[in-house]
């Protein structure tokens, strides 16, 4: 290495270690505030980096027997205006397996994708940086279930270099009892964590959502394999299948992974989503089977507490709300309700008093929704479970895009998955080409180095 | 979310206008962005478990005065705070904010005395070509050396073929620009890794949510796990 002189970049280093060495004599403490920006629903620990357009929507469709090649597959379709493949699928990227696909999740460098199948267990890692529209199966894990006693992995969640992973159920009985795994990003296990049973627990899980702010973590629950791999119609006649659904949610210690309440929330507590408007200190959630949404917030006293604060749409008739997703201010949120087909927009200006402000019929049947950070763009899909899904001619399966200008969602373009052959379509995750335009790998530069 | 003042085990923070100001003016450095803090009690050192959640990797560095060595030799036999970082980095949440954050906690940790010649503190470039060690010398100033209770090393590589195995090993995301857009900085999600005097990563923090306080009692978490080890 050949000697350099200090240049001016090397001053301005300089110059910050003055800064922070003035700032040590104050004794203060600084947090850089996360430049929120990209889906409204990921980890506050994920780099975000889609701040105007999304290019692609990832989606991770149910393989179906006798369709195609009858796998699951994480499909990428092009979703730019700008594009001459907009609407189009770009790229369909089939496992080989058919094991119930269901959530995804980025790591925090957002260069992965995860998704897992909620029947085999298995855990899928894609790689979505080195050409955003066309993802690599880099890794699978397959031996979770011997490993760590869990059985479908649903929520893929960043926290800083790993992921951590929500499981729905349990390989003795295949029950409601679960627990969470952490995971290098490589996909190398670290230790898994059994969802609490005692002090009012019952051990379920589904959903993750983290506050890093507030040191705290929060967990829903849902139900386990035999129930979620049942028969829909069946389990609806089944009382003791019915008696198996989560009422909790979980208030932990991020720092300790241990767990400090336990809230009473019946009726199966599904997605959490915290608001992101700054100096907000709540969350919210939908109970699926009671139709209502829950707010949990921290009270007068600094203490956390859950409370139900509105039903969405009649209850009686059983809408069954899906996924939410948050806008980026925190003042509204989307509810997909599977059964009748709807699209709601609740106006949580006050989260203690939310009111729906617009409904509509966005397919025989809704699941997931996903909106971009500006909210000009809203996203759903149709598959709630394989064994879940309408039968018939109510069993269409669709990502749709719609426009939302505050008043209306107006059709922007539909995927038909069956008359494609890629099966049920389930979650989507949003993907860019912008850093693969401006930046390029440095491993690459390192490989070729070496 | 709310925000609102870290209490500190030991202490409570300070949180004057004027050193807002200053801040700010050190924000000034790079991008505008506002800063918050935490608002929890971190819980007690020893009451809680890191996971062993990888080994740190190896490879050969150069320290700011030129004497070559293996990166082992920085992180084993005691508890080390490494941080990923390259000098030019402007963004004032990412290296900056880091080497702000560390120098809090190294002034705390040598205050303590059971932190005394157990921990060491390690900024790594990822910018060989421009980070020699002339420039990571300018770089660390007054904290270049070792004659301290808790030393910070400034190390950088000699080419990117010697730092490849430790970017692979910690599994540090590194882009930098493309010809056509040079000028921009290299993208990073910067982070820190806690790792043990056996080498073991026990943590990694983000700056995203990097609180100093936290950081020390992680590090009196490690130095009691290991008091008690060797009891």
């Amino acid at each position: 290495m050949s000697g350099r002189s200090v240049s001016r970049r090397a001053l301005d280093g300089a110059i910050i270690a003055a800064f922070a060495a003035t700032s040590l004599a104050t004794g203060s403490a600084l947090v850089a505030n996360h430049a929120f920006a990209d889906e409204t629903c990921n980890s506050p620990y994920m780099r975000n980096v889609i701040k105007g357009q999304e290019d692609y929507v990832y989606v991770w469709t149910l393989g179906v027997e006798g369709l195609g090649d009858g796998s699951d597959k994480i499909v990428t379709i092009d979703v730019n205006p700008a594009s001459s493949q907009y609407g189009k699928i770009v790229h369909a990227l089939s496992v080989g397996a058919r094991g119930e696909a269901h959530h995804m999740g980025f790591t925090d460098d957002r260069r992965h994708l995860w998704a897992g199948g909620l029947d085999d267990s298995r855990i899928y890692i894609f790689d979505v940086y080195s050409d955003p529209s066309r993802p690599k199966l880099v890794r699978s894990l397959s031996d979770l279930p011997q490993r760590t006693g869990l059985v479908g992995p649903h929520t893929f969640y960043a926290m800083p270099g790993r992921m951590l992973v929500q499981f729905l159920s349990n390989s003795d009985d295949h029950g409601g009892a679960t627990g969470m795994a952490v995971f290098t990003n490589k996909g190398e296990l670290i230790r898994s964590y059994k969802m609490p049973t005692a002090q009012g627990g019952d051990g379920y899980g589904y959903d993750i959502g983290i506050n890093p702010k507030k040191n705290v973590m929060l967990t829903s629950s849902f139900t386990g394999w035999n129930n979620y791999m049942m028969d829909f119609g069946k389990m609806l006649q089944d009382p003791e299948a019915m008696k198996r659904f989560g009422q909790t949610m979980v208030l932990w210690d991020v720092k300790t992974m241990q767990p400090k309440k336990i809230f009473n929330v019946p009726g199966s507590p599904l997605e959490i989503r915290w608001s992101l408007n700054e100096g907000d200190n709540w969350a919210i959630t939908a109970s699926a089977l009671t139709s209502t949404l829950w707010l949990v917030k921290q009270d007068a006293g600094g203490e956390w507490q859950a409370k139900a604060v509105g039903n969405i749409g009649d209850p009686a008739q059983i809408p069954l709300p899906v996924d939410i997703s948050i806008t980026a201010d925190g003042k509204g949120l989307w509810v997909n309700t599977f059964m009748d087909g709807k699209t709601r927009y609740i106006d949580l200006t006050d989260p203690e008093h939310p009111r729906q402000t617009y409904e509509k019929v966005t397919g025989k049947q809704v699941n997931m929704v996903s909106q971009s950070w500006d909210g000009k763009r809203v996203y759903i899909t149709s598959s709630l479970l394989a064994n879940w899904d309408k039968k018939g001619d109510n069993d269409e399966q669709v990502l749709r895009a719609f426009s939302w200008d505050g008043n209306e969602l107006k059709p922007l373009f539909e995927l038909d998955c069956y008359a494609h052959k890629l099966g049920r379509a389930h979650h989507m995750k949003f993907g860019t080409n912008s850093i693969k335009a401006a930046y390029e790998p440095l491993d690459d530069t390192l490989a070729q180095a070496r | 979310m709310n925000l609102s003042t870290t209490p500190s085990r030991k202490r409570a923070s300070g949180w004057g206008a004027g050193v807002l100001a200053l801040l700010l003016a050190g924000a000034a450095l790079a991008h505008e962005a506002p800063r918050s803090r935490l608002d929890f009690t971190p819980p007690v050192p020893g009451t809680y478990r890191l996971e062993r959640i990888m080994p740190a990797p190896d490879g050969k560095v150069i320290d700011a005065q030129r004497q070559r060595a293996r990166l082992k030799n920085y992180t084993q036999g005691k508890v080390t705070l490494l941080s990923l970082m390259y000098t030019a980095c402007s963004d004032e949440t990412g290296c900056p904010l880091a080497f702000y954050s560390i120098a809090m906690i190294k002034r705390d940790l040598e205050k303590s005395v059971a932190a005394r010649g157990k921990v060491r503190v390690v900024s790594l470039s990822f910018d060989p070509e421009h980070d020699t060690p002339e420039v990571m010398r300018a770089y660390g100033g007054n904290h270049v050396g070792g004659a301290t209770p808790v030393p910070w090393h400034f190390l950088t590589t000699e080419s990117r073929g010697d730092l490849a195995p430790m970017l692979t090993g910690f599994d540090q995301d590194v882009s930098r620009p493309r010809k056509e857009a040079a000028g921009k900085e290299l993208l990073h999600v910067l982070k820190l890794f806690l790792i043990d005097r056996d080498g073991w990563v026990r943590e990694i923090y983000t700056t995203s949510y990097l609180a100093p306080q936290v950081v020390v009692n992680d590090i009196e978490t490690l130095l009691l796990e290991a008091a008690a080890t060797v009891d």
